[in-house]
């Protein structure tokens, strides 16, 4: 390697845990449909970038949530494309995570020792349906909000409890602007590190236990 | 990649290229998706005007329970069921230990599982 990548790599020295990354074996019996999962982490990073760049247009503000999407949408150089393939992407890894999961199920890979790393993709899939549920109120439009007081409403349901965590989750009676800068948080902040850390949980345990054998 | 030879290959460089191919084509049907269908901006919030709220399709299953379920019962649709649905789904490894009984358990919790995923996604868009 040239000579700057060596003065980085004498200070950082992250050569030889990353050689095993590429280097590790895997069963020569895996089909197609071993990349369901892959394609979902691929379509996860696109969602991150171009979420990115959306975040440094979209302003999650009752007042000008809606108009600042318009200008994503009119003005902003390739907006329409950056929130077309957010919004495409986030129903293709809805699509991948579902095939995903059937796969691993055909091929009985929850078997032990891969518990744990079952339930870690579930619950991706279940912060994916958060997230998803969360940045479809951002846009700010009639649909949005309606879904968004029904979706709400549900929690509302719960005995004794129902009505305070309804309060929480919208931060008041109804679905206004601190709702939508509650969901702003959730969507960009929250829900994508703790989907990080479940990733990197995913992702250790496959390295740990390798790629299941199949059928 | 033939089924049937399961001789270990190392993921660099033996599965490299179809990795690559795989990331170049799954990206590759993004753009063409946006491109050829952005998806457009609902109307503004009125609140003059009614509005069927119309969700993802990854949560019509959801709204459909909300439909089956009202008055006393949304409890159990909106909050038991979908909550004890992510417990069986949490539990598959645990119901199946290995004997074929139990891996036809497993098979049985979760075709309902996908099984009601599919048809209360289905009713929705063909409007039962």
């Amino acid at each position: 390697m040239g000579k700057a990548f060596d003065w980085i790599y004498s200070r950082f020295g992250i050569k030889e845990s990353h050689k095993g990354l590429l280097k590790r074996t895997i069963p020569g019996n895996v089909n197609y449909s071993y990349c369901l999962g892959g394609m979902a982490f691929i379509f996860y990073c696109t969602l991150l970038i171009s979420g990115m760049l959306l975040s440094s247009y979209y302003i999650p503000s009752e007042k000008e949530a809606f108009q600042s999407v318009v200008r994503i949408m009119r003005v902003a150089n390739l907006g329409l494309l950056i929130r077309a393939i957010h919004k495409w992407t986030a129903n293709l890894l809805m699509l991948s995570i579902l095939l995903h999961t059937l796969r691993v199920f055909a091929n009985k890979a929850y078997r032990p020792p891969r518990e744990l790393n079952w339930i870690a993709g579930a619950f991706t899939l279940v912060l994916s349906f958060a997230s998803g549920f969360t940045g479809y109120l951002l846009p700010w439009d009639q649909k949005a909000y309606w879904a968004t007081v029904v979706g709400t409403n549900m929690i509302a349901t719960i005995p004794l409890i129902g009505n305070s965590l309804l309060l929480l989750v919208r931060g008041g009676p109804e679905v206004t602007g601190f709702t939508l800068v509650r969901f702003y948080s959730l969507h960009v902040i929250w829900f994508p590190l703790l989907m990080n850390l479940l990733l990197w949980a995913h992702f250790h345990m496959i390295r740990k236990q390798g790629i299941s054998g199949g059928l | 990649m033939e089924s049937g030879d399961r001789g270990d290959k190392r993921l660099y460089p033996d599965y490299m290229s179809e990795i690559l191919i795989v990331i170049f084509f799954s990206l590759g049907l993004v753009v063409l998706l946006s491109l050829l269908f952005p998806p457009p901006l609902g109307r503004e919030i009125s609140f003059f005007s009614a509005y069927q709220p119309a969700p993802e399709w990854y949560f019509l299953w959801l709204y459909q329970l909300v439909r089956y379920f009202s008055g006393q019962w949304a409890f159990i649709g909106n909050i038991i069921v979908p909550l004890s649905s992510l417990a069986l789904l949490l539990s598959i490894p645990f119901i199946d230990h290995g004997t074929k009984v139990s891996r036809n358990m497993a098979i049985a919790a979760f075709a309902l599982l996908f099984g009601s995923f599919l048809v209360l996604t289905l009713f929705p868009l063909i409007r039962i």
